[in-house]
């Protein structure tokens, strides 16, 4: 019986060990809570129940390697006018009299070692959902891939021969 | 797929450093100190190599610009412990700094001397952080270096070749050294095409690649008056 118990252990043990070992290494959530922003942006109004395209703010994701953060004068364009009642619009038209940027906290952060182009990911036919989850339903960002290496090359791996846009595994590509 | 390449007219060439300097700002390779640069820790991806023979007043000064050689057969990638430099798709040989252990075995292998070794962290005066280039990553200490025939131009040239839905021309990527010569003194492109000038020069008879005896197989090419060899 004691040894039954015993061996009962060390498999739940090896169990849990090996599972939380799996899981550093596959795709999981990242961070579960986003940071705090300067000012309360909610994706999920904008994104979702208005059904703005993403491209509309972040236009630079279809032209060039970064998607930019709109100016503040592209929210102005809606906000001049639109629900200029609320607490984090006024918090926002007061950024655009000062003609100050409003400092956004980055949630999705690459080490310079890794170049990534947003343009060639688009271009390929790649939704923004698939790397950066249901942003239209999050009323805070949050980081939502790991953003490790593994996670990249899961998904180069199976797209490495694709007819129109073949992904390459070759380390060049991405470290250079 | 494109066999890059690149041939070095030493007859056209200068000496100006024109090439130096545009590999120093296009790849953001560290300024180092003199007093470290005198203890043999320079960092060039490109430099220049000058000989001078004769007795004055009859001097004949050879000046060769020196570079990763991009050898078919390198010696490097195979002395590397951790696959951090080796060929990749293109035929280029490549070097992953995060995979880099900074063992220098590489360094030791390459007989063209092209390697560079981090010795410190790379520190920028003030004044030239707004000239880095963000399409090149920044080295960190302890990590070899080397040229890399400007392969982020190659992927620009890529995109561009691709929005326009046109294959990739020779215009689209030359590198920024053969890109800034004022003496035309380099040429870039396919080895494999034919008809490009890259590689026609390079089957001319006055053309010839450093210690080719060591069977390396590099891709720079250089050009250079018969009666003086290299």
């Amino acid at each position: 019986m004691k040894r039954a118990s015993i061996l009962l252990v060390t498999a739940l043990a090896l169990a849990a060990g090996t599972a939380a070992f799996t899981q550093s290494f596959s795709v999981q959530l990242g961070n579960p809570r986003g940071p705090a922003q300067p000012v309360k942006f909610p994706h999920d109004i904008h994104a979702g129940k208005l059904g703005m395209d993403c491209l509309y703010c972040h236009y630079g994701a279809e032209k060039s390697a970064i998607a930019n953060l709109p100016p503040v004068s592209t929210c102005m364009g809606c906000h001049k006018i639109a629900v200029t009642d609320r607490p984090e619009v006024q918090k926002l038209a007061g950024y655009y009299e000062r003609g100050e940027p409003i400092p956004w906290v980055e949630v999705y952060r690459l080490p310079d070692h890794v170049k990534f182009n947003h343009k060639r990911h688009v271009r390929a036919g790649l939704t923004c959902q698939t790397c950066h989850g249901p942003v239209q339903a999050m009323n805070v960002v949050v980081q939502y891939p790991s953003l490790k290496m593994g996670w990249c090359v899961s998904c180069h791996r199976e797209r490495m021969n694709d007819p129109g846009f073949p992904a390459s595994t070759d380390c060049l590509i991405c470290h250079h | 797929m494109a066999r890059w390449g690149m041939v070095i007219d030493l007859d056209r060439c200068t000496g100006c450093g024109a090439c130096v300097a545009a590999c120093k700002v296009e790849n953001n390779v560290q300024v180092v100190s003199p007093a470290e640069g005198e203890r043999g820790r320079r960092m060039h991806w490109l430099r220049l190599l000058v000989e001078a023979r004769g007795e004055y007043p009859h001097v004949e000064v050879r000046i060769a610009p020196n570079l990763c050689m991009m050898c078919e057969n390198p010696p490097c990638t195979k002395v590397c412990p951790v696959h951090a430099t080796y060929r990749g798709e293109d035929g280029l040989v490549g070097q992953i700094y995060p995979r880099c252990i900074g063992c220098r075995y590489c360094m030791a292998a390459c007989p063209y001397s092209v390697k560079a070794f981090n010795w410190g962290s790379p520190e920028w005066p003030e004044a030239l952080l707004s000239t880095l280039n963000p399409d090149v990553s920044m080295r960190p200490k302890g990590v070899v270096e080397k040229c890399t025939f400007c392969y982020h131009r190659l992927q620009l040239g890529r995109e561009k070749a691709r929005a326009e839905g046109r294959p990739l021309r020779e215009s689209d990527y030359q590198p920024a050294c053969v890109h800034s010569c004022p003496a035309d003194a380099m040429t870039f492109g396919d080895l494999d095409d034919a008809l490009s000038p890259a590689a026609q020069l390079s089957r001319s008879t006055r053309a010839t690649r450093a210690l080719e005896h060591l069977g390396t197989e590099p891709r720079v090419f250089y050009l250079e008056k018969r009666d003086a060899p290299l």
